[in-house]
């Protein structure tokens, strides 16, 4: 394996994909309460990560994550006849996921509390979206190496 | 409307199934039986539609209107045209049958039933795929 098969795009994609796999895992939501009883107030929280929340989200980000190493994981493999549309694809895909990660921060579902990972995941998912970008322009200028 | 190839209508078709089906019935919520001589009647049943704060609400919609560009575009008479647009209708619609069946399955909330508008929001999205995928392949063969 060779990652200077990698694109600059190919290669951004990746790691951010890779970011927001490892991402999926931290605190996304939370949610906290407070009970009082003769006076005396107890207060739990409990943290949700992305596969934890019924949310379709984490199927979605999967995919995205998924397509996004495509690309990379064919050239490293050295296949020739890389995916077709697979750039078009990671930055579409990417874009969407980004969009509705900025939707769940504005919206979250239920009396959740936004946590890190939200951020970071909507950072990974956009910087997934970038190398898609990036990847597309370098399939049209034939930058390949 | 002349101007849309067969794949286009098709994926628009899906669209506006997929789009009404937003609003019908997805879940329905079954309350505890009241007896029928009490006050309050016997029906304590609920139905929400997808707009429920999940994210899926958003992506449906996105994928409704970009399998409705072409149409709307053909409507318009505007003569721009969106390169991808085929390939991009038949990822997010292959893309949303996937999330719309997770949702029916390992993502739907207990004790809940599966309501009307989820099967035809399945529908929509598997006809917008095809449509999508049907947009492609006149593409290739330069039918448009």
């Amino acid at each position: 394996m060779d990652a200077n098969r990698l694109s600059q795009g190919q290669m951004v994609a990746a790691i951010a994909a890779i970011a927001l796999f490892i991402i999926s895992f931290l605190p996304w939501f939370d949610i906290s309460g407070a009970v009082t009883v003769g006076g005396t107030t107890i207060g739990g929280s409990k943290n949700f990560n992305l596969w934890e929340a019924e949310n379709p989200l984490d199927i979605y980000l999967l995919i995205v994550i998924l397509v996004a190493l495509v690309p990379a994981t064919f050239s490293l493999l050295g296949d020739g006849g890389d995916a077709p549309m697979a750039s078009m694809a990671t930055a579409l895909l990417a874009g969407v996921g980004t969009l509705l990660i900025l939707y769940q921060i504005f919206d979250t579902p239920g009396d959740l509390d936004r946590k890190i990972g939200l951020f970071l995941g909507l950072i990974a998912c956009a910087a997934i979206a970038v190398g898609g970008y990036l990847s597309m322009q370098e399939d049209v200028g034939g930058e390949r190496y | 409307m002349s101007r849309l190839s067969q794949g286009q209508m098709i994926a628009a078709v899906g669209g506006v199934v997929l789009l009404v089906a937003m609003f019908l019935p997805w879940v329905g919520v079954s309350g505890p039986s009241v007896p029928s001589g009490l006050p309050g009647g016997v029906d304590t049943s609920t139905s929400e539609d997808i707009w429920k704060g999940s994210s899926l609400d958003i992506y449906l919609l996105i994928t409704g209107v970009v399998a409705l560009l072409p149409a709307l575009m053909a409507l318009t008479d505007s003569a721009e045209e969106f390169s991808f647009v085929s390939a991009a209708t038949l990822l997010l619609g292959a893309v949303a049958v996937i999330l719309v069946i997770a949702f029916l399955t390992v993502d739907f909330p207990d004790g809940a039933d599966r309501k009307i508008g989820a099967f035809i929001g399945l529908g929509g999205a598997i006809v917008i795929a095809v449509g999508g995928f049907r947009a492609m392949q006149e593409e290739a063969a330069g039918e448009i």
